[in-house]
């Protein structure tokens, strides 16, 4: 996949770059509005990160140009405006997603996969691991044909930490996903400990759950 | 009171006190009048008659071998002229009431008395006019005076109201104009059509206050768009600069759970913002009003989001909602922020075992949602700052920022939604919703 970053800002392009390459994706960085807007009309990208507040561009208007090129780049809008209105207008415009800074990379990530499987016509939705396997488009998990009940958030638990497997996943960083940006007093790591738990125990009905793996003081991680 | 209903309402009440004073004055006026206007014509026909006897002689009046006498009444006795002759020269020239048997009855007369003396003999002329005709006269004059009196107020109270009316309108428009007003940023300057310069000087002097008032609320804005940006970016850099690091296979442990520790902090300082931002921009109008919202699918929304972490604190959540409820023109993230961050505290505050109950119920005019939990309860002398964003007050668990309550309370105000709370320490506490109709 090839990504173009438009971002002005170098130390948050830097970061979101460092993760893509090491997610095997093939990146461009464009740091104003007249740059992004010379790449996209050169090359062919499959992804725009587009920041809306560029220092001499509107963002809308690049997603316009994005738009209007004969190969259709998805793009996901990355702002610090996070107006409904602006969110409104650039997904009215065409942008494929919308995330409002500060956001997560792995948050970014599971968007760009969920982008693609919709856009690109991505047909593997079926991830097997361990002898279970899991499919994001029915929304279900089997072992053996043998469906599996779980929870909307043990799923979507599950599912996320199998897009990174073989990471430490933080207990923020999957609340963070899970109950996304509700803005509320704190956020309590112990209900993922209970929905992990609560996972274990569905799952190793089954089969042992040993690469479950708990990360000591930091989180968790699938080793698959 | 409006004030042109005033201004009527004086003008009137002003008008009937000079009409009171009138009537009150007007009778001795008018018998004064009625008086003078008597003697003046007892006096002209005096003169009518002394002028005939010096044409004509005493003797048409007074024949000879009489005993000096004449008198004339006329059918209804309402005037009478007498001559009669007198003895003695006694001079007498006055005009003064007294009283006349005329056919055997009493009569009240004006009478004018005069004495005059023709070849060598005295006579006395008296001329007088029935004081009943006067007082008549005296009453037709009063009732007609009234019946004007009644009929200029009557017409000068309708020109009032119209010209007050014509008059106040430019102000009727300008009231008008500032009802209209939901927020500053709808306020349009507008001319006023008027020569009155008061009015014209109001109208400005509201369309320039407003017109400040914008800008502040402009300058606002730009404010919070650019503490966005300007705080944000930074948390994200640091933000995506901790995941990166994490996923660094060389990374020792002791350092990962250091990292976790700052990327707590860090996401405590995004959510302080955050909250901020929200509180900011839902206080700057940023946010649309244009959902209808069921309260029931509110409800059974964050009870879905929410029972998860109900269940991993094994606290029961029952909803009992009777009816339902629409809100008009709201904001279905805001109010759902609202109710999850009230039930996620109930949650969090409860006891091992507690309960959580969300109950509706239709109330006055409006539905009022309540959350009641089992928990801890929150201090008497706390009770008034939960909601105070200034005033961090310290919680069981010492991690929250304190903002959670001062958004609930935002979104409520914003929806124009009346919240209570009612606490009682180790029982539990009580947060209820008042809907009306916006």
């Amino acid at each position: 996949m090839h990504v173009l970053v438009v971002e002005d800002e170098a130390g948050l392009a830097a970061e979101l770059m460092h993760f893509l390459k090491q997610e095997h994706y093939k990146c461009d960085w464009a740091c104003n509005g007249e740059d992004a807007s010379e790449r996209i009309a050169v090359n062919r990208y499959d992804f725009i990160l587009l920041d809306l507040g560029l220092p001499d561009y509107d963002g809308l208007d690049l997603l316009q140009e994005a738009r209007e090129t004969d190969y259709e780049p998805a793009v996901i809008i990355l702002t610090a405006r996070g107006e409904l209105e602006d969110r409104v207008k650039g997904l009215g415009l065409g942008a494929d997603d919308y995330l409002a800074k500060p956001f997560s990379l792995l948050e970014l990530q599971a968007r760009m996969q969920a982008v693609s499987r919709r856009k690109f016509n991505v047909k593997s939705s079926v991830h097997a691991f361990h002898g279970f396997e899991l499919d994001s488009t029915a929304r279900t998990v089997s072992y053996n044909d043998q469906n599996i009940s779980l929870t909307k958030k043990e799923f979507d638990l599950l599912h996320y930490m199998l897009l990174h497997k073989n990471r430490i996943m933080t207990r923020l960083q999957l609340t963070e996903h899970i109950w996304g940006n509700i803005l509320e007093d704190d956020y309590d790591s112990n209900y993922i400990d209970v929905h992990i738990k609560n996972l274990r125990k569905k799952l190793s009905a089954h089969a042992p759950t040993d690469w479950i793996e708990t990360v000591r003081g930091v989180g968790y991680r699938l080793t698959l | 009171m409006r004030l042109q209903s005033k201004l009527t309402l004086f003008s009137a009440v002003s008008k009937i006190v000079v009409v009171l004073l009138l009537i009150a004055v007007l009778p001795p006026l008018i018998h004064r009048v009625a008086l003078v206007n008597t003697d003046k014509r007892l006096n002209e026909k005096k003169d009518s008659v002394l002028e005939i006897i010096s044409n004509q002689g005493i003797g048409n009046f007074v024949a000879e071998g009489s005993e000096g006498a004449y008198g004339s009444y006329n059918l209804l006795k309402e005037e009478f002229i007498s001559i009669e002759q007198i003895p003695e020269p006694i001079v007498v020239d006055t005009v003064e009431n007294s009283l006349r048997k005329v056919e055997n009855e009493i009569v009240e007369y004006r009478v004018l008395s005069l004495t005059f003396e023709v070849e060598g003999n005295y006579y006395l002329l008296e001329i007088g006019r029935s004081i009943d005709t006067i007082q008549e006269s005296i009453e037709t004059m009063q009732q007609y005076a009234l019946y004007f009196l009644a009929a200029v107020i009557l017409i000068t109270v309708f020109i009032d109201l119209a010209f007050n009316k014509i008059l106040l309108q430019p102000l009727i428009v300008i009231v008008r104009r500032l009802k209209k007003i939901g927020h500053p940023s709808t306020f349009t300057p507008k001319t006023i059509n008027t020569t009155t310069s008061d009015f014209l000087y109001l109208n400005n002097a509201i369309n320039d206050m407003m017109g400040q008032v914008q800008d502040a609320f402009q300058k606002e804005k730009e404010f919070i768009g650019n503490v966005s940006h300007e705080l944000l970016t930074p948390i994200s850099i640091l933000q995506n600069r901790m995941e990166n690091l994490l996923t660094d296979p060389e990374m020792p442990e002791h350092l990962l759970v250091k990292l976790v520790d700052n990327q707590k902090t860090l996401h405590r300082l995004k959510n302080i913002i955050q909250a901020l931002l929200l509180i900011s921009r839902i206080e700057n109008e940023q946010y649309l009003k244009n959902e209808e919202v069921s309260v029931a699918a509110l409800v059974n929304e964050v009870k879905d989001e929410i029972a998860d972490r109900a269940e991993a604190k094994e606290v029961t959540l029952k909803v009992d909602l009777e009816d339902d409820w629409t809100l008009q023109n709201a904001n279905y993230s805001l109010l759902f922020t609202m109710l999850f961050n009230v039930v996620s505290n109930a949650i969090k505050y409860n006891k091992p075992n507690g309960s959580i109950t969300i109950s509706g119920a239709p109330k006055g005019k409006g539905y009022e949602l309540c959350v009641t939990d089992t928990g801890v309860g929150i201090p008497q002398e706390h009770l008034p700052h939960i909601f105070n964003r200034f005033k961090r007050l310290q919680g069981p668990d010492n991690e929250s920022h304190g903002l959670g309550l001062p958004i609930v309370q935002t979104v409520a105000h914003f929806h124009r939604i009346k919240l209570t709370v009612d606490s009682t320490v180790d029982v539990g506490t009580t947060f209820c919703f008042k809907f009306g109709k916006l």
